[in-house]
């Protein structure tokens, strides 16, 4: 019996322009678990990056709660969510939003030592998990102006990772990518995710959704489809592809 | 046409930054019209005043028993001189009344108003409608500056006996209007006059003789002439009353406060200027930085960089000259404000009238500057190629030191994040040490102003040139018997004699002082070289030396009572009085001139106790036989009170403008700073820092700065002050000041102003409490 990390109970997200009032996300109930590699899927318009952002306390829902390991998050004031923030959540963007004024390991120290008080300790997690994402040391002292797509996405992932989080939220994080940085961003994502680390990912991509083991599908700012799947073994998916797009076929995808 | 849109948008576009600027250039522009209003304006306002009031250009007081006809007949016969006029007066050569909340002890000589004279007539600015016998019209500085009303009582002590009279009136007069003369003239109705002549029983009658001249320049030249012509009038033998003054030296002693005040007031104005230069430099910068692809998009439609630059001065150019013109038409709201002080310290009724050159010179004056800098900050555009520009001028970032690696820095991460902030923004924080380093430096010498001419007055009343002794006494005694005696009176430490009289060196007529022992006075005037010490040395004032073409160690030939002598130069002296032009010699060397020279002015200094009781204790032993005695801190009080009001008023003025400044530098500095980092900050939150951390991240990046800013400046008020206020009174034979420094009020200030500039960002920085992280890095 796997444990909840994530659960939201009638959540609601409203956005007001101008008068007019657009109903993005509509009673949405859901739990997600520990270890899991979930991904958000949907058209564009859905709900998708709407609903990451609600739980991963970016953003405050309009109505309804989100409980993280039951205890309420939504009632939170925007303060109270940044420490949540920074104890619980690892964030990788499309766009990286590295901070470009400075190197890509101060980037990282940047939230590491937000949490943690020993910079020793810290600094060595960060050079190792640079490592284990395959930057160089030559470019830990760079720019993020000086980095390609997919080696800043490295950081931004080390980044998300450097405070032991307890889950990791990604939103389209190959968007931006070439194909071939996107499948190395992929594996490290996979990597991650096989020792442990729960992630939810939003996606439109159907080779980065077969990473997950678990798919829910949002339409129209609510779910209608949440598809389990084997975890991802490089060698044989096959069968999980099948599955997935016969799943997607069903959504109207 | 076009162009103007494109001003017009950027307008629009940066509206708090418009609004602060505006504000700037409108200050500066408000202090720079008035300051220079009233410099432009104080000389005429004051020959023109003469003019009007038909004053005399030159005018005596001679008591009655030493008066000769040959005086008036002197001064009718003397070239150049269009009107004599000689009225009977009654003389108070040291009358005690209240002013300002203190007693003065000031020579006032009584008019009959029933004696029309053609010279300097009564020339009322207020009355009461009803009149009676005791009434009495006094000058319209005792209203201003003395604090009487119409209506009031005016109480004079003289030689013990008590005259109450009731204010009918007050007049304006420029020659015996005010207090800084040692002689102010009031008038009685006919009866009242007669009743004191009466009561005074004909020892105070005397002789006001009053002449105007073709050129107003030669009345200095008439008066030395005619005590060189009649040297009776201050040999030692003379023991009558004896009174002059020309009018350049009541215009100098009447202006030139009001004149230091303006050149304050400019001096602020450009240090407000300079601020709005710089923060325009910062905004040009920070404009094309930000809109650099703006400004490519531009010039792939077509646009030329000079259309653009002119786009970005008209923005500029626009919001001083709209900034300016109000500037400079409020400043006339601060008239009546301005009317008052000129009032309080010159005794005549201001009223500043509207002078168009010199508002269009302060307006013109102030975007000529703003153009300048505008055109220099803007010229870079014209370097830059149109595929840079879309690139965001990509092709000129640098990768920057990293100053605070945080793997390597020991710290907390939130002040090394500040620190990193600091030291990434060189260009802009250089601005703004700049910026603070100009306003700590005019507020720290405010203060000391104020400190000095309002709290602790010795330093002042010292530059001023007067001795700081407890007690006067004016007496025809014999000197030494009268300095023994007085000496012997119980707890009086020391007895100086200090007179004045006029004499020639070489050729030229100056004040000079005498003194027995010059080491025994408090002030000592002598600030290079020493005071004279035997009776053929001389100190003479730096505007004399200069006058003379004379230095330390040379001779002049001084000459007094039809006998000249040699005598050496042995040091510089200052002081505001006689116009800075003065010399000092000993007792014994005016006694090779005057061998029966009587001294009749004597200084007396106490160990501290009340002042009146040593009066007391001289009255118990002389009774009245002595002429006058004077209530040295008395008469100090009164007489320097009207200069602290001025200068709290200066001060007050200083200090908010450089609060104002503060808050608007960053304001304008931390909103750009939100706008341009929004996503900066938004990632930041993303990962879990909260908003009082940012917060506090950005006022702690600003608050090095302002330390720097403010301790720079503290410094340098602290070690300039002096030099520049010396600068300042240069004019007026003042070489040296030596105002005292006020540290701890210094440090608590500049305390103050670094909690305020902390607060200040920390307030600004508030903007960005409301903005979820989510919108931040969606924006």
């Amino acid at each position: 019996m796997q444990s909840v990390v994530l659960s939201t109970k009638m959540l609601c997200k409203t956005f007001s322009n101008q008068g007019l009032q657009q109903h993005v996300l509509k009673n949405l109930n859901m739990d997600l678990y520990k270890g899991d590699f979930t991904i958000i899927m949907g058209s564009s318009g859905s709900g998708k990056s709407t609903l990451l952002y609600a739980l991963s306390g970016m953003d405050k829902p309009t109505l309804g709660e989100i409980q993280f390991e039951g205890k309420e998050i939504s009632k939170l004031s925007h303060d109270q969510l940044a420490v949540f923030r920074r104890n619980h959540c690892g964030f990788v963007f499309q766009q990286m939003h590295l901070l470009d004024n400075m190197n890509v390991l101060d980037n990282i120290l940047t939230s590491g030592l937000l949490v943690k008080q020993d910079k020793k300790k810290i600094v060595q997690l960060a050079k190792e998990l640079l490592q284990r994402v395959g930057l160089l040391e030559v470019s830990w002292n760079k720019y993020p102006s000086q980095l390609s797509g997919g080696e800043a996405q490295r950081v931004g992932i080390v980044r998300a990772l450097i405070n032991s989080p307890k889950i990791v939220f990604a939103d389209e994080p190959t968007g931006a990518l070439n194909s071939a940085s996107s499948d190395s961003v992929l594996d490290i994502m996979t990597m991650v995710n096989d020792s442990g680390q729960s992630i939810v990912m939003v996606t439109h991509d159907v080779k980065t959704a077969l990473r997950g083991n678990r798919i829910i599908y949002l339409r129209d700012g609510t779910i209608c489809g949440d598809l389990r799947l084997d975890s991802y073994d490089a060698k044989d998916n096959q069968g999980r592809s099948e599955k997935l797009k016969a799943f997607l076929t069903e959504m109207g995808w | 046409m076009k162009i103007t849109n494109l001003a017009i948008a950027n307008i629009k576009h940066n509206k708090s930054a418009t609004t602060s600027l505006f504000i700037l250039i409108f200050l500066a522009s408000m202090l720079l019209n008035l300051g220079i209003t009233i410099i432009t304006q104080m000389n005429t306002f004051y020959d023109d005043k003469v003019t009007k009031l038909r004053d005399a250009h030159a005018s005596v007081v001679i008591d009655q028993a030493n008066y000769d006809e040959k005086f008036d007949q002197y001064f009718s016969a003397y070239d150049g001189v269009s009107e004599v006029a000689v009225e009977q007066t009654l003389i108070m050569n040291s009358a005690l009344f209240q002013y300002a909340g203190s007693d003065m002890s000031h020579g006032l000589t009584f008019l009959n108003m029933k004696t029309e004279s053609l010279i300097a007539p009564l020339a009322l600015i207020e009355q009461l409608d009803t009149v009676q016998e005791n009434d009495i019209y006094l000058p319209y500085i005792l209203k201003t500056s003395g604090g009487y009303q119409l209506g009031d009582t005016f109480s004079i002590n003289y030689k013990d006996n008590n005259y109450t009279y009731r204010i009918a009136a007050f007049f304006e007069s420029t020659m015996l209007g005010t207090n800084n003369m040692g002689l102010m003239k009031v008038y009685l109705t006919d009866s009242t006059y007669n009743i004191l002549s009466q009561k005074l029983g004909g020892k105070e009658s005397a002789n006001l003789l009053s002449v105007i001249l073709d050129d107003p320049s030669e009345a200095a030249t008439l008066l030395a002439d005619f005590k060189r012509d009649f040297p009776q009038l201050q040999t030692g033998e003379f023991n009558g009353y004896y009174w002059d003054s020309d009018i350049n030296m009541v215009k100098t002693a009447s202006s030139m406060t009001v004149n230091i005040i303006a050149m304050i007031l400019v001096a602020f104005a450009a240090i407000i200027v300079l601020v709005s230069l710089i923060v325009i430099k910062f905004r040009v910068s920070m404009s094309i930085e930000d809109g650099m692809v703006n400004i490519g998009i531009l010039q792939a439609l077509g646009y030329t960089s000079n259309q653009i630059i002119a786009s970005i001065i008209i923005q500029f150019l626009s919001i001083t000259c709209i900034a300016s013109i109000l500037g400079v038409l409020s400043s006339y709201l601060a008239n009546p404000l301005l009317g008052e002080v000129i009032s309080s310290l010159t005794g005549l009724v201001w009223h500043a009238s509207f002078n168009g050159l010199i508002n269009i010179l302060s307006v013109v004056l102030i975007s000529l500057l703003v153009f300048v800098v505008t055109l220099f900050s803007t010229i870079r555009i014209k370097k830059m190629a149109v595929v840079a520009s879309l690139r965001g001028g990509i092709h000129t970032h640098n990768f920057r030191k990293n100053f605070i690696p945080l793997d390597k820095t020991r710290g907390s991460i939130h002040l090394l994040l500040a620190s990193k902030t600091l030291l990434a923004n060189i260009k802009q924080n250089i601005m703004l040490v700049i910026i603070v380093i100009a306003i700590t430096f005019a507020s720290v010498f405010s203060i000391v102003l104020y400190y000095n001419i309002a709290k602790e007055k010795q330093a002042f009343i010292h530059m001023v040139g007067s001795e700081t002794s407890n007690v006067i006494v004016i007496s025809n005694y014999n000197e030494d018997e009268l300095v023994q005696k007085l000496e012997g009176i119980e707890r009086v430490e020391k007895v100086t004699i200090l007179d004045v009289i006029l004499t020639d060196i070489d050729g030229q007529s100056f004040y000079t002082q005498l003194s027995n022992d010059y080491s025994k006075l408090n002030n000592n005037t002598v600030y290079k070289g020493r005071a004279p010490q035997y009776d053929n040395e001389i100190a003479l004032s730096w505007s004399v030396s200069q006058l003379l073409a004379k230095d330390i160690g040379d001779m002049v030939t001084v000459t007094a009572g039809q006998q000249s002598h040699s005598y050496l130069i042995t040091g510089l002296s200052q002081s505001i009085n006689y116009m800075g032009e003065f010399a000092a010699i000993t007792l014994a060397g005016i006694e090779k001139h005057i061998p029966k020279y009587k001294p009749s002015t004597f200084h007396i200094y106490s160990d501290g106790v009340d002042n009146s009781k040593v009066i007391a204790a001289i009255q118990q032993s002389y009774g009245y036989t002595l002429d006058d005695i004077i209530d040295v801190d008395e008469t100090l009080e009164s007489q320097t009170g009207m200069y602290s009001s001025v200068v709290f008023l200066i001060m007050l003025i200083i200090l908010i403008t450089t609060m104002l400044v503060v808050i608007l530098i960053l304001y304008l500095v931390i909103k750009t700073i939100i706008t341009k980092r929004k996503k900066e900050f938004g990632i930041l939150k993303g990962i879990g820092y909260t908003t009082l951390q940012l917060m506090n991240q950005i006022a702690w990046s600003f608050v090095p700065i302002v330390i720097i800013g403010v301790v720079i400046g503290g410094l340098l008020g602290s070690l300039y002050t002096n030099k520049m206020l010396a600068l300042l009174l240069s004019s007026v034979g003042i070489r040296s000041v030596n105002f005292i420094i006020n540290y701890p009020v210094i440090i608590i200030f500049c305390v103050m102003i670094t909690l305020l500039a902390y607060a200040v960002s920390m307030l600004i920085a508030r903007k960005i409490k409301h903005i979820s992280a989510y919108e931040l890095i969606t924006e």
